[in-house]
């Protein structure tokens, strides 16, 4: 069944075509990869999907349900969680903040509560802190739970992100090249853990990657994009022997 | 009579361009306002007056040291309240906040040493009023109209027409790629406070005439800032096009409506446009990098 | 206690109520309000008016200055709110200016610039003292829930907090609420305490007072919040120092705390128990290292 359904998508942002006339059916509990030379559009497309831009034209459902033009937090509601290319925590909270914040829709307390304590609040924050603790533990950052977010080494930023949106307890979580800026080995520890929330959380994963085998190891299904525009897809296999994609990426000098 | 109010709108709005671009100048390319300008052109204002009085120079002249002294000063402001805040990337609270901080100090540092007292500049020009027909025009709005036309065509020329004016123009369509094709940004800002130092040296000398001089005239500026708003912050020409709007719209209202009530209408004025059209007449809106 | 010295009291909580609210909508979520003394005019005319001219109870005014100001913040906060700061700074900042033109204005019922005498001075000690560490509490409790975490996001990265599903725009505007209904009792207690009012009373100055005070203790905590009130509204008092020179002070502070340490004198620590007995615990170490 299609989770995601986006139909003639575009963003112009002047006379740039960042994105242009792009269609995409993603299908629930794989892992996709939307690939293609820098600048191509990629991340553009995330932010038309969390609704951090308003398309030009085009149509996005998610589960059967239009979010184009929906606010952001609207659509993170829905579910689509994501993460950031270069990294946007809460840079002065702490690591355990970061994430229990992001939990704060599995509370339902009011306003009211807020101002004056009841019960019902003590216990709710108290699961709250309780999930973000196995949270942290699951992408292994328990132990610096109390430091402040901007303080962790570059890697653990990473983590600590995906954790925070692991919080929304998403049905689809967007990735914004994980494993930019990690060495081989980190590489391939992220390519394991990403493997292992899929089926923890029985997610649907769409990433934007630069590294090849990242994407061509570990995803089912990969899309390429050139100029805003979808070049090919399917299987990293036909990836792989496609004319057109090996253009693409030959005429920007990257390597497959 | 209804020529004669959009004559009086027109030399308001005149006024309000002159600082209004240098509220738009700084916004255009280090994204946040500078709400210490007013307190730039305060001094200015006072050098001018100074150089008049104490100095006995001529008027030209006195009008030349506020510009190089209004410029100077809004540049050193630049390098101590901002600038180590750009370079660390702090929020834009930081630099309202540390541009109020800038704000209180210059206006009360000079209640405390030059006193609160309104002084009022001699009159250059004479006082009574050309007169058109029905129309009256005041020779001192002549003036201004006249030097912010000037002003404006000269911030038009470095901006639109030299080196400088080009590497200003990138670095406000975005810094990190102009500093990336060697444009220094340091220089960059520094240059931009000078341009709109030097403006509202000359916008605080013509304020000063038009009314009095005196410490927390700075506020007065909020109108422009208002203004800028209403064409659309970080625009140039909507700057200039906001000025005039809300000048003529003030006159009307006052004449028509309540004069009493008059600021009322601008704010009420702004309101409106930022609900219809948030970037202004002449802006476009800037969606933010995620 | 002497009169002076509870008049220094009094004075301190009526600071601290609007310092409070300022600390929830600045401090703790990131907007700035340049126009907090706009608020108190608004609570103090309306709890004044109430008082004097229809003979209500002083209490029942008060809560009725809050909820006018509350009121207000809600048609100049929704249309600038969804904006970039710098709007939402200057309608504050014009709404303040706007409110003090109407009362000049207004002269019949406001008397004018001259303000209004002889209000009755019903604003004791003990009840304002109350009041203001009930409201300390609330906002403690306030920015520890869900929902000042979710401030707090807003602040450090309001695109992130939409990513994790929190409303912004909603959020600014309950603690732009929150903060004019303290800023609106502060004015009603003021003017009661004090016993005249008057639009110069309510200028721009009395704003920058007070965001100062939020940014000497530190942005991110109340209990700095409170510190700075405290020392900033005594202090002067005591000092008598002369008003000009003291705002100089102030602004090359404010200035000087952006550059070089704009979390203020606090940062983010609060005064609690759990804090307090880990200050003991790390002075413990750091003598045990000695010896």
């Amino acid at each position: 069944m299609a989770l995601l359904e986006i139909t003639n998508l575009s963003k112009f942002f002047g006379g740039v075509k960042a994105v242009d006339d792009f269609n995409y059916t993603l299908d629930s509990g794989h892992l996709h990869a939307i690939i293609g030379p820098n600048g191509a559009g990629k991340t553009t497309i995330f932010n038309l999907i969390t609704g951090i831009y308003p398309p030009t034209q085009g149509k996005i459902f998610f589960d059967g349900q239009e979010i184009t033009n929906l606010p952001p937090h609207v659509i993170a509601q829905k579910g689509i969680a994501r993460t950031f290319q270069n990294i946007r925590l809460f840079p002065d909270f702490s690591v355990l903040d970061n994430v229990r914040t992001a939990c704060h829709q599995q509370a339902n307390y009011s306003v009211l509560e807020g101002l004056f304590p009841t019960p019902r609040r003590a216990r709710q924050e108290k699961e709250l802190t309780e999930r973000a603790y196995n949270l942290l533990e699951l992408v292994g950052l328990a132990n610096r739970a109390k430091e402040r977010a901007k303080n962790l080494p570059y890697g653990h930023q990473r983590r600590l992100e995906i954790a925070r949106a692991l919080a929304l307890q998403p049905r689809l979580l967007l990735l914004d090249e994980p494993a930019a800026g990690m060495n081989p080995d980190e590489t391939e520890k992220l390519m394991d853990f990403i493997e292992e929330i899929k089926e923890k959380f029985n997610l649907t994963i769409l990433l934007i990657e630069h590294h090849m085998e990242v994407v061509m190891g570990l995803c089912d299904d990969i899309v390429v994009i050139d100029f805003g525009k979808k070049i090919a897809q399917g299987t990293p296999e036909q990836i792989q022997s496609d004319e057109t994609v090996i253009q693409a990426y030959l005429g920007a000098g990257e390597e497959l | 009579m209804i020529l004669q109010q959009i004559v009086n709108g027109i030399s308001i709005g005149a006024v309000y361009a002159l600082i209004a671009v240098g509220y738009s100048l700084v916004y255009s390319v280090l994204n946040f306002s500078n709400f210490a300008h007013g307190d730039v052109l305060m001094l200015g204002a006072y050098i001018g007056f100074f150089s008049l009085m104490l100095l006995k120079v001529p008027f030209p002249l006195a009008i030349a040291m506020a510009m190089v002294g209004a410029g100077i000063i809004a540049m050193i402001i630049e390098k101590i309240a901002y600038r180590p805040l750009r370079l660390r990337r702090a929020p834009l609270l930081y630099f309202m906040i540390s541009a109020m901080g800038m704000s209180i100090f210059l206006q009360n540092f000079t209640i405390v040493t030059i006193g609160p007292n309104f002084r009022t500049y001699p009159d250059i020009f004479p006082v009574k009023p050309f007169a058109v027909g029905n129309l009256s025009i005041g020779r001192l709005d002549l003036v201004i109209l006249i030097a912010t036309v000037i002003v404006l065509l000269l911030l038009t020329w470095l901006v639109y027409k030299t080196r400088i004016g080009i590497a200003i123009q990138a670095a406000a369509y975005n810094m990190r790629v102009a500093s990336l094709m060697g444009i220094n940004p340091d220089l960059i800002a520094t240059l931009v406070f000078l341009l709109a130092g030097a403006s509202a040296g000359i916008g605080g000398v013509l304020f000063g005439m038009k009314y009095t001089v005196y410490p927390w005239m700075g506020v007065l500026t909020i109108k422009a800032f208002v203004a800028a708003v209403v064409g659309g912050l970080g625009s140039l020409p909507g700057a200039v096009v906001g000025a005039f709007v809300l000048g003529i719209t003030e006159t009307f209202a006052a004449a028509y409506i309540s004069s009493a009530f008059r600021d009322l209408f601008s704010y009420l004025l702004m309101t409106i446009i930022i609900v219809a059209r948030p970037a202004g007449l002449m802006g476009t809106v800037a969606q933010e990098k995620a | 206690m002497s009169g002076y010295f509870a008049g220094i009291v009094i004075l301190t909580c009526v600071n601290l109520l609007a310092v409070l609210g300022l600390s929830l909508l600045t401090g703790f979520t990131g907007s700035f309000c340049f126009g907090q003394a706009g608020f108190m005019a608004v609570g103090a005319y309306v709890s004044t008016l109430l008082t004097m001219r229809l003979d209500a109870p002083f209490p029942l005014a008060l809560v009725a200055g809050c909820f006018a100001s509350l009121l207000v913040s809600i048609p100049l906060g929704y249309p600038t709110l969804r904006l970039k700061g710098d709007y939402f700074a200057i309608a504050t900042l014009g709404f303040a200016e706007a409110t003090r033109l109407v009362v000049e204005n207004l002269e019949k019922i406001t008397g004018g610039s001259r303000g209004i005498p002889s209000i009755p001075t019903q604003t004791s000690l003990p009840v304002i003292l109350i009041v203001a560490l009930f409201c300390v509490w609330l906002i403690r409790n306030y920015v520890s829930s869900r929902h000042g975490r979710n401030c707090i996001a807003v602040r450090e990265d309001q695109l992130a907090a939409e990513a994790i599903a929190v409303n912004t725009f909603r959020y600014k505007q309950i603690s732009f609420a929150i903060n004019a209904a303290l800023a609106g009792l502060s004015g009603g207690f003021l003017a009661h305490y004090v016993g005249f009012i008057q639009p110069s009373m309510f200028g721009i100055p009395k704003s920058t007072e007070l965001i100062a005070m939020v940014i000497f203790g530190g942005m991110h905590s109340v209990t700095g919040a409170v510190l700075a009130s405290i020392v900033l509204t005594a202090l002067p008092e005591v000092l008598r120092v002369a008003s000009a020179w003291r705002l100089v002070v102030y602004g090359a502070l404010v200035v000087t705390i952006m550059v070089v340490r704009p979390e203020g004198l606090l940062g983010s620590w609060e005064l609690s128990w759990s804090s307090l007995r880990e200050l003991r615990s790390a002075w413990q170490r750091r003598f045990q290292t000695q010896s």
